[in-house]
């Protein structure tokens, strides 16, 4: 013991002087290391003698040989690896150096990560290029709409998958709904906690995706959540509380205005007026709809997580909650949820892992309604359309139900604030693996995992309001239980020969089952509302309840096989075969290659008088195919329904097919080429990555329409193909990086072009269905992107001396000077319904994102800018508001319509209820740049946080959607009624107004 | 490892299905059910949809300022096209239900005689099927002319093997005869729990319409007898209780496609009854009188009046009477249920939708008497019947046949308004009788530019069909 001597120092950040804990020190030529302390400070107490070596390495950081000649203490200052060479990126089912990647994969920054937000795929917005995200409405837990180069599907399955810490995780919004309730989608992503979340990687080509075969097309997002240190144990509370507001309002007309417009009406239907001119001054203001349903509404979150691991464990525990009020009454979105990841090295060779979560959401949804399967309208758009001159509330401060233009004796603002309408999803996710290394090189990785989810909705809508007022009162309640069960088996070789060839291959089985249950119960008229949906038992009606269930399967062989040549020369041949229970009896397994091709030219020789510019050049080449299986269970199958009738006034069921067999359902499958380009200049302070890509679909998953006669609608089958070609750039750029400033910033920009090329024989476009009394706005048509707009062009109003001489009208109504003038589109002297064009799509052609981080001393500022450039929105509910009738309210435009005392006014003369038609006038700009987020923090210095016994105290301050440049004059350009519906993109028909949110949060790590 | 085959649970393959007795009693349920729904929540063939077509197409009725849907606008003022929604939809519901009884019809001979333990029941459920079929085949050859015959389920999903041409109308009236031929071996009456099955008396009724329509007169009369002989209908004494909840499928009911008001079913409104929808005057019904000559056609003496059009309505929560009064009105009255409670509760109706009246077998009794003997004593007496039990008193006698046909036609359109019948009569008398008569409503005049004919008194075949379809043609004129 005697011998014994002690060797101290600290590990620090080269550029911050930042203690670094965790950092491992290795006496080289020793089994002997520590790992440095919460202080970066370490201490051997060894038999070593100097002079000896430590290799000094740490997470992030390059590892650095230290010589130690003598005792006394020593502060050891590692440089940040900046995406180094070696630098290991999580890939499917393993790791891959970066420099031996063929793939396109881009990683989110980690600033991006760390902003708030309700749900992790919204920080995917502006982050990564060509990825856009759509934010479908400000109903706080909604879904978002993502697209990874474009979308492949016309009819299923566009979003990407989902891989957290290893589990797939196909996002299915139908597993978390019922049809209890009411309105848009709830978000199952919005179940996880986004700040567990370290990191995040898109893959984008086929090399990098081929690996998940048949759930590949669409992109793959890959999550690794956070995990312990080693040599530390940190306690972490983060929070944040924030005021969010509508950020826009719709001019609507007060109360004179709409007087004046009934009158105008009136006149037009030639009967006498309603209002005297003493009465329209006195209507003035009336009530302001609009905005009685809004507040101001708190957001917070707080999270607490204990982390830290020794040698050979490491753990993270954290717990969430979080709470965003909506904007408007009696909506909003709650969180509870926790964490435990856990790691352990039970011995050299073996390995486990346990990553697990579970949470506890609760969303209050805004109330919608629905036709069929389509979503119509919701109960906000209803605020717009009521009459201004109709009292909100009586004299004593109750709701006013006296409306002389609603059936029912209601009030639409007590329709919100009385009507429930919840989710409540509970979360399981549980990864558990284990590792053991069969020999030095070969590793077999056992993964059992399961994501249990249940739902429970209710609804309930009371006597007093619209929906409940004729049944006396209107329960539904449902659940939906969905379990996934994956237990994947691999089995990797990595060996380096001679450090010249590397070669690393992977072969696997994997299978996995889900299986879903659901049931709904109504009933109605109910003797008071004291117990709401509770206690259906005291409905005096009750309603034929449903209940559903289904389950599917897909099992998988996997391989691949990755060599480089000295990193200079890289391959990688990957492929999958994937057996899907949903496909048809003939077809049931399709197989995904890729092979990828890259070249480090910069490690050449001859580029070596290059490298003080140009430190890094990378050619990517790939090529492969993935698939697409999305369709429901039992779509091959040849189905039997329901279909009821009255004998004696009594209720029988009858049976009948609704689904013709098709034992050929098979994949869909797309071919995606990509050729890359990674540059980095000035020791990789600039970095820039260009991609073009090609992507064709074929066997598209369509439901190809039937002759009616035959008794059918339609019947999925495989037809059809679909085109995206698109351009991607990014650039990262480390402008300045001195002791006490640094300015990073990152800006990245894509472009996307979509084409259907085919739709299956003799049909060359159809409409997708669209609610009674409304005519589709968009075509899916040959030749023409998913999401093309369809409708009439226009041109101002009718003139006197337009009628005069005879300019075509439209066809069946009898039009007048001031009505509007439509464009003879195909010139044969009417206007019909083939006078009906193509009015641009809802597909952006460019999409981009700006963010930039600006730290001085204790200071840090970042922003984030994002926007979409060149996509159209139909916007239904400016068709809405455009079209008076006796009883609705509309928009302010129209006091400016065309009237015999107005003859330059440019909106069409007042009717009585004229005909909707889709036009030119409805299809807008929804280009945009808003400014995502902006937020200022201060870092307090380590010596004063020491003084509460903080390592780390962070205030900031942020704003989030604080400014937006568009010309699209509804709520928000985002706008995406129908969410994840490709064919019936970009239609605002009436969405939860987005919010403008400003904040304040702390973070202090103990 | 898990097995990829697919064994639902919640579902029901056809591998599994059309074995027992019970099987055949649900398929054939499934072919009554898609007269009075949609699968897509849609209005059915027997309730607003049909009405659209043979009322709003005609000089009945027209859309009212809330109607905002341009395909129920454009057949309201006779301008829609062979796109037309609605017409696309009637044309899709009718092969709806035509493939069901198909599939019915194919697949219940299948299922052993031991299954049934009452042998008659497997050849009535497929005479039930195909009554249907019939029924369903009568409409779309009087609204389209020759149409596609399919008489099995498609056993294949490839749409070229599925092309074929339009049938000549003789091929489909002869399918249609056979059909209702085998339907008059149904029994006469049904008891409890098969009340509102089709039955032989539904068969020879629907048969004397058919034999009308193809100006059979002999044929027709012999039905007709067989109907009147059967001694099973008659009228009610009151106009009313033909559309009451109260007593329907009642003597007067040959054939009614059924409604409850149970709110346990879905997807089972007639949505006529929002004729009547609140007591708020300033909501309009969705469809109208076409203008104030249809009311005018009644005297205040026909008690037909009061049951077919509504000015006011007793409001029981209040106590008040509301008087509606404005350029739509008096509302159409026949499908509002009296028996909700509050009365505006209207898309609960439990209404039937009367398809064969025994006022109907009546009328078509004078017109056949008249077109083969001329205005005969019986014809009078034929026509009589329905007009005293409106209490108008009888036709002036004397009239020559011309004249007489007038009348039966004018006491069709007074007795049938709302039902699905006025188009069909215009359009069956052929000539320019369609285009004058509608032409004679101010909305649909304006539109028709003044000439635009009412197109051949065929509507035209969905676009859709034609496009997917090379071997179909278009009617004239479309």
């Amino acid at each position: 013991q005697n011998n014994n001597v002690v060797l101290i120092g600290r590990v620090i950040d080269e550029r911050t002087k930042d203690p670094l804990p965790g950092a491992v020190i290795h006496i080289l030529g020793t089994t002997h290391q520590v790992v440095a302390d919460n202080n970066g400070e370490f201490n051997f107490i060894t038999g070593q003698r100097v002079p000896l070596t430590y290799e000094v390495s740490f997470t992030g950081y390059k590892t650095k040989n230290v010589d130690i000649k003598s005792y006394g203490h020593v502060d050891i200052q590692l440089e940040e690896s900046n995406k180094a060479l070696g630098d290991l990126l999580i890939v499917g089912y393993g790791t891959q150096r970066k420099s031996d990647l063929t793939g396109s994969v881009a990683t989110v920054s980690k600033n991006l990560l760390t902003q708030p937000s309700s749900s992790f795929d919204n920080l995917l917005q502006g982050a990564v290029s060509g990825v856009s995200v759509t934010q479908s409405s400000g109903q706080p837990g909604s879904t978002a709409t993502i697209r990874v180069r474009g979308g492949n599907s016309i009819s299923f399955g566009n979003a990407p998958l989902y891989v957290i810490d290893g589990f797939i995780v196909y996002n299915d919004n139908d597993y978390v709904n019922s049809g209890a309730t009411s309105g848009a989608a709830v978000n199952a992503l919005s179940t996880i906690n986004p700040s567990d979340i370290e990191t995040v990687e898109v893959l984008k080509d086929a090399s990098a995706t081929a690996i998940y075969g048949s759930r590949g097309a669409n992109g793959v997002v890959i999550i690794t959540t956070r995990r312990g240190k080693k040599g530390t144990n940190e306690v972490n509370y983060s929070t944040y509380i924030g005021s969010q507001a509508v950020s826009k309002k719709i001019p609507l007309m007060n109360a004179s205005q709409w007087a004046s417009l009934i009158n105008d009406v009136n006149v037009s239907d030639g009967v006498a007026k309603t209002y005297t001119d003493a009465q329209i001054t006195a209507a003035g203001t009336g009530s302001d709809w609009q905005s009685s349903a809004l507040r101001k509404a708190l957001e917070q979150n707080h999270e607490l997580s204990i982390s830290g691991g020794d040698e050979k464990s490491r753990y993270l525990i954290s717990g969430n909650y979080f709470d965003q009020e909506g904007v408007i009454v009696n909506s909003g979105f709650k969180r509870y949820a926790g964490r435990i990841n856990y790691e352990r090295n039970v011995s050299d060779r073996l390995k486990v892992t346990v990553n697990a979560f579970g949470s506890a959401s609760k969303q209050t949804e805004l109330p919608g309604s629905t036709y069929g399967s389509i979503n119509f309208s919701n109960y906000y758009s209803t605020l717009l359309t009521t009459s201004p001159i109709v009292p909100i509330y009586n004299a004593d401060g109750s709701f006013y139900v006296k409306s002389p233009y609603l059936t029912t004796p209601t009030n639409p603002l007590q329709d919100i604030e009385a009507t429930t309408n919840q989710s409540n999803i509970v979360r399981t996710l549980g990864n558990f693996a284990a590792e053991y290394k069969l020999l030095k090189d070969l590793t077999l990785k056992e993964t059992i995992g399961a994501d249990l989810l249940y739902t429970k909705q209710n609804y309930y809508a009371p006597s007093y309001t619209s929906a409940g007022y004729a049944s006396s009162g209107v329960a539904s309640i449902g659940t939906v239980t969905a379990t996934t069960w994956v237990n994947e088996n691999t089995l990797t070789y990595d060996h380096s020969f001679r450090d010249v060839h590397f070669l690393t291959v992977l072969g696997g089985y994997t299978t996995q089952a889900e299986k879903d249950e659901e049931a709904v119960t109504n009933a109605q008229k109910f003797p008071n509302d004291l117990t709401g949906y509770n206690n259906l038992g005291y409905a005096g009606t009750p309603v034929l309840g449903t209940s559903g269930g289904h389950t599917s399967v897909l099992n998988s062989y996997l391989g691949r096989v990755s060599y480089s040549y000295r990193h200079v020369y890289n391959v990688t041949v990957s492929g999958r075969a994937d057996g899907a229970s949903v496909l048809g009896a003939n077809h049931k397994w399709g197989f995904f290659p890729s092979l990828g091709l890259s070249w480090n030219a910069s490690e050449e020789p001859f580029f070596r008088s290059l490298k003080n510019t140009v430190s890094n050049l990378k050619l990517r080449l790939t090529g492969g195919q993935t698939g697409n299986s999305a369709v429901p269970p039992y779509s091959s199958l040849a189905v039997l329904g329901a279909s009821n009738y009255y004998f004696n006034s009594t209720l029988v069921t009858g049976t009948a097919p609704t689904q013709l067999a098709n034992p050929n359902l098979k994949w869909e499958t797309t071919t995606q080429y990509d050729l890359g380009v990674d540059v980095g200049f000035l020791n990789n302070r600039v970095n820039f990555v260009a991609d073009a890509y090609y992507k064709k679909t074929t066997d598209l998953l369509l439901n190809v329409p039937l002759p009616l006669y035959t008794g059918y609608a339609s019947e999925l089958e495989n037809v059809g193909s679909v085109n995206n070609k698109g351009l991607e750039f990014s650039l990262r750029t480390d402008n300045i990086r001195s002791r006490s400033f640094s300015w990073t910033s990152n800006l990245n920009f894509a472009t996307n072009r979509n084409r259907i090329l085919n739709l299956g024989q003799g049909v060359s476009s159809y409409f997708p269905l669209a609610p009674t009394g409304q005519v589709s706005p968009v075509i899916v048509a040959v030749g023409l992107p998913v999401g093309a707009f369809w409708g009439y062009s226009t041109q101002g109003l009718l003139t006197a001396a337009d009628l005069a001489k005879g300019v075509p009208t439209l066809a069946g109504v009898p039009q007048r000077q001031g009505d509007t003038k439509y464009v003879d589109y195909n010139g044969d002297g009417k206007i019909t319904t083939a006078d009906k064009h193509y009015l641009g799509s809802a597909q952006p052609k460019y999409t981009y994102g700006f963010s930039s981080t600006f730290t001085y001393k204790g200071f840090d500022l970042s922003f984030l800018f994002q926007g979409a450039y060149g996509n159209k929105i139909f916007n239904l509910l400016q068709q809405t508001l455009e079209r008076p009738t006796l009883s609705q309210n509309v928009s302010a435009v129209l006091v400016n319509r065309w009237s015999a005392t107005n003859p330059n006014g440019t909106v069409a003369r007042a009717t009585d209820s004229p005909v909707p038609q889709v036009t030119d006038r409805y299809i807008e700009n929804g280009s945009y740049l808003k400014l995502k987020n902006l937020s200022l923090g201060y870092t307090l210095d380590r010596s004063v946080a020491a003084k509460i016994h903080a390592k780390q105290l962070r205030v900031y301050v942020s704003a989030q959607n604080l400014w937006t440049i568009t010309r699209y004059s509804g709520y928000d350009p985002e706008a995406n009624f129908y969410d994840g519906d490709n064919t019936k993109a970009g239609i605002d028909y009436g969405i939860y107004p987005p919010t403008r949110t400003f904040l304040g949060g702390l973070s202090v790590t103990f | 490892c898990n097995k990829l085959s697919e064994n639902p649970n919640s579902e029901i393959v056809s591998s599994q299905f059309y074995k027992t007795s019970s099987d055949a009693v649900a398929a054939v349920t499934a072919v009554y059910s898609t007269l009075n729904s949609d699968p897509a929540g849609d209005f059915p063939i027997y309730g607003r949809n049909l009405n659209l077509l043979i009322e709003n197409a005609s000089d009945n009725q027209v859309y009212s300022p809330s109607n905002t849907n341009p395909d129920v606008r454009a057949l309201g003022t006779e301008t829609y096209v062979s796109s037309n929604d609605r017409v696309h939809k009637t044309w899709q519901q009718h092969y709806y239900g035509i493939s069901r009884a198909n599939v019915a019809i194919d697949n219940i001979p299948q299922i052993p005689l031991t299954q049934f333990a009452d042998t008659t029941l497997r050849p009535r459920l497929v005479r039930e099927a195909k009554f249907i079929r019939a029924l369903l085949y009568f409409n779309l050859v009087r609204m389209f002319g020759p149409v596609p015959l399919v008489l099995h389920d498609p056993a294949t999903v490839n749409v070229n093997a599925l092309k074929i041409p339009r049938s000549s109308v003789d091929s489909i009236y002869a399918q249609i005869i056979n059909d209702l031929n085998d339907a008059t071996q149904l029994p006469a009456i049904y008891t409890g729990a098969n009340i509102g099955r089709a039955t032989s008396g539904a068969a020879h009724a629907l048969l004397a319409k058919v034999y009308v329509t193809r100006r059979d007169w002999t044929d027709a009369l012999s039905e007709i007898d067989t109907v009147t002989n059967s001694g099973l209908y008659g009228l009610f004494p009151n106009f009313r209780d033909a559309f009451q909840k109260a007593t329907k499928n009642g003597i007067e009911h040959i054939f009614s496609v059924q409604f409850e008001s149970n709110l346990g079913a879905v997807n089972s409104e007639q949505f006529l009854s929002l004729s009547f929808a609140s007591f708020n005057t300033s909501v309009w019904p969705a469809d109208v009188p076409a203008d104030s000559s249809v009311s005018q056609l009644f005297s205040n003496a026909d008690t037909r009046k009061v049951v077919t059009f509504y000015t006011t309505q007793y409001n029981a929560a209040t106590g008040q009477t509301v008087v509606f009064q404005n350029a739509y009105t008096p509302y159409l009255n026949k499908f509002v249920d009296y028996s909700l409670s509050p009365l505006s509760n209207q898309s609960k109706s439990g209404l039937n939708y009367p398809v064969i009246r025994y006022a109907e077998i009546l009328l078509l009794k004078a017109e056949v008497l008249n077109e083969l003997q001329g205005p005969t004593g019986s014809a009078y007496t034929a026509i009589n019947q329905v007009r005293e039990r409106a209490g108008i008193g009888d036709l002036s006698t004397g009239l020559t046949q011309a004249a007489f046909r007038d009348s039966v036609f004018l006491e069709r359109r007074k007795e049938f308004i709302q039902e699905g019948q006025r188009w069909f009569d215009l359009a069956r008398r052929g000539g320019t009788y369609l285009f004058d008569a509608v032409t004679t409503i101010a909305a649909k005049q304006v539109a028709n530019g003044g000439g635009a004919a009412v197109k051949d008194t065929l509507f035209p075949i969905p676009l859709t069909e034609i496009q997917l379809n090379s071997l179909l043609t278009q009617n004239a004129g479309w």
